[in-house]
């Protein structure tokens, strides 16, 4: 069996294990009607049986053709990415949400995608424009500021 | 007549600045995001929905609902100049469209599917004015059982129809309805599955999970690819269709809009499989089906007939019954919900003026999608010489911003970056991600249902056969889980003979 049918698998009963102890104190049957741990019960029922099923599938297909991974150049550039993602919303009380995102944008364009750096820069400066005219401009949208009031 | 006279009423609803205008914004973003590969509408719709804030719903939904079948016709440019579909439901189209176009026959490759989309749109949504109201009517006899087998049927047939893995697929939709169980209990109001967490008690939200399940996670797979492939030129004066084109591709244009309809109207199916039923229908009739995937222009016809048109259809349950048919269509009725409109067959008379005037739109909008598409088509085709190496960051901007706009509030942040990443293993790991938003958007009228049917039969399951109705919706939903095991049984029994 591969991994990369096994794991989300494994990955389901653990989900359905969590919901079973987290309703375990909420009621299943109150009086004449169900519970609010009625549906979440019967949920982790099917999470189990689609373990199962899932687990019985995989074995059918076997080990087969390898479950192919992105290059690791690619898996790198996900990976940054996703850290710039995460790291935009930790600075936004910093710095604020705007300059946050003007960051993450230029990081993403120069560092990891490595383009020129003019059209990057002016990439940057569109990105930005359109999200505060549209946000703040448009929709009124109070946008975190940072310490330097932007 | 009533539905002609509440059609003209929708036409005079479309007919302000403002609602044309979005109209036009709709569906030109939805031309563009349909040329891109790596983001479809459904993604689209999701990261634009907190941009319709600031306008009326009616508004909101008509440019939403651009974005859905505008994201149809963009796809066709990108995969017959690019041989790269533009969103999943044009991946039929590169088989004959880009043979055409290394042939120096690309602009009648758009061309024809400019006009099959077309007709097949305007069609479909001809039909959605006539079955929409008699559906809706019909859907008022049903109660609480009904709607909780209709919710359910929604979600199996979505695994069992669209996607290669049925247990995958349920996989998916059983995560979404687990997600949708966070919050509070919506009957007796008790906190559960928070796991301690204080900013779980409120609930997750749609509007998050889809930015990250289809925005950020389609970004995100394709930040992979480091090189663009070089879209193909195309003049406006190739864009012109000889007799023999026209003899060739008219009926494939009625067999795609008919089986796109049939297949649009069904839950869960949608336009990527409408076009590659399609596709294998017209190389079934074709008496050289050998030219097929050489340039044939009915296969482009076909497929391009048939997304479009069930791109339109699977707005008949979602308006009728409030049951969506697609990933986009649970979009549209989750952006319903947002601004405070409650979907179900009540809807064609409480909200009369938005159903309409969003009907009325969509033969609006396929109208400038045909002029947009035919003399503007080598317009649109030179947009794809941008590197999306610089489209890419803006995209995960917004979605950050769309994801924040929606409560003010970080936590809607980090859980649209966690169904981010959920969404690239979903990609990598091939399970389809509509099955998890529709089953998140069905989650509360399936267990609202469930309980009141439960409450009502003092706990006795017999009320979902007792009544005719819940009983043939029983039956369906038995079908739709039975008809993929046994296909999975019957492929297994061959390999082992074989093997």
């Amino acid at each position: 069996m591969r991994p990369s049918d096994v794991v989300p698998a494994l990955l389901m009963l653990a989900l359905s294990a969590a919901i079973a102890f987290d309703t375990r104190s909420l009621s299943f049957w109150a009086d004449t009607t169900p519970g609010p741990a009625f549906l979440p019960v019967w949920l982790a029922i099917a999470g189990a049986v689609l373990f199962v099923l899932r687990l019985a599938e995989a074995r059918r297909l076997g080990s087969g053709v390898p479950f192919q991974w992105p290059e690791r150049v690619a898996l790198a550039r996900v990976a940054w990415a996703f850290a710039g993602l995460v790291a935009a919303p930790l600075l936004a009380p910093l710095v604020g949400l705007v300059l946050a995102l003007a960051a993450f944008v230029a990081f993403l364009l120069l560092v990891v995608l490595r383009q020129a750096l003019w059209p990057s820069l002016t990439t940057v400066a569109i990105t930005i424009g359109l999200v505060y005219a549209i946000f703040v401009g448009w929709l009124g949208v109070p946008l975190p500021k940072g310490m330097l009031g932007i | 007549m009533e539905a002609l006279q509440l059609l003209g009423q929708g036409f005079a609803t479309c007919f302000t600045p403002l609602n044309l205008s979005f109209i036009l914004i709709g569906v030109v973003i939805g031309q563009i995001i349909g040329a891109l590969p790596g983001i479809g509408p459904a993604a689209g719709m999701a990261l634009l929905l907190p941009l319709t804030y600031g306008v009326p719903p009616v508004t909101a939904i008509m440019m939403l609902a651009g974005i859905m079948y505008g994201g149809q016709y963009g796809g066709t440019l990108t995969s017959v100049l690019v041989n790269v579909p533009g969103e999943a439901a044009s991946v039929m189209t590169t088989l004959d469209g880009h043979q055409m176009a290394r042939q120096g026959r690309a602009g009648a490759a758009l061309s024809i599917a400019a006009i099959g989309s077309f007709l097949a749109g305007v069609g479909a949504v001809v039909a959605v004015v006539f079955v929409t109201p008699p559906l809706a009517e019909f859907a008022l006899k049903f109660n609480a059982p009904e709607y909780f087998l209709l919710a359910l049927l929604g979600i199996t047939a979505t695994a069992s129809l669209g996607s290669d893995s049925p247990t995958k697929a349920l996989m998916a939709a059983l995560l979404g309805l687990m997600v949708a169980m966070v919050g509070v209990d919506p009957i007796q109001g008790t906190p559960r599955l928070a796991f301690g967490q204080q900013a779980l008690i409120e609930g997750i939200d749609f509007l998050p999970v889809a930015i990250g399940i289809f925005g950020i996670a389609e970004v995100l797979a394709s930040l992979e690819r480091s090189e663009q492939a070089a879209a193909m030129r195309t003049r406006l004066r190739d864009m012109w269709l000889g007799a023999k084109d026209w003899a060739e591709s008219r009926m494939a244009i009625v067999r795609g809009s008919l089986i796109g309809f049939f297949v649009g109207v069904m839950p869960g199916a949608g336009p990527t499989i409408a076009s590659m039923l399609a596709y294998i229908a017209e190389k079934r009739v074709s008496a050289r089906p050998e030219r097929f995937g050489g340039g044939a222009i009915e296969g482009v016809a076909a497929p391009e007939s048939a997304n479009n048109a069930a791109s339109h259809a699977a707005c008949i349950p979602m308006l009728a019954l409030g049951i969506p048919g697609s990933a986009s269509t649970a979009v549209l009725l989750a952006a319903l919900i947002l601004h405070g409109i409650r979907p179900g067959p009540g809807l064609m008379t409480e909200q009369s003026t938005l159903v309409w005037a969003l009907i009325a739109s969509m033969f609006i909008g396929n109208l400038v999608l045909l002029v947009l598409n035919l003399p503007l088509a080598p317009l649109f085709a030179a947009l794809l010489r941008v590197r999306y190496a610089y489209l890419a960051p803006g995209i995960l901007a917004i979605s950050l911003v769309g994801a924040y706009a929606n409560t003010l509030n970080f936590t809607e942040v980090w859980i649209a970056l966690a169904f981010g990443v959920i969404g690239w293993f979903m990609i990598k790991l091939d399970f389809p991600r509509a099955p998890l938003v529709l089953a998140l958007v069905l989650a509360p009228l399936l267990e609202s249902s469930l309980r009141q049917s439960l409450l009502l039969s003092f706990g006795s399951l017999k009320i979902f056969v007792e009544r005719p109705l819940a009983a043939a919706l029983l039956g369906c939903v038995v079908l739709s889980l039975a008809l993929p095991l046994v296909g999975t049984l019957r492929r297994a029994a061959r390999l082992k003979r074989v093997g």
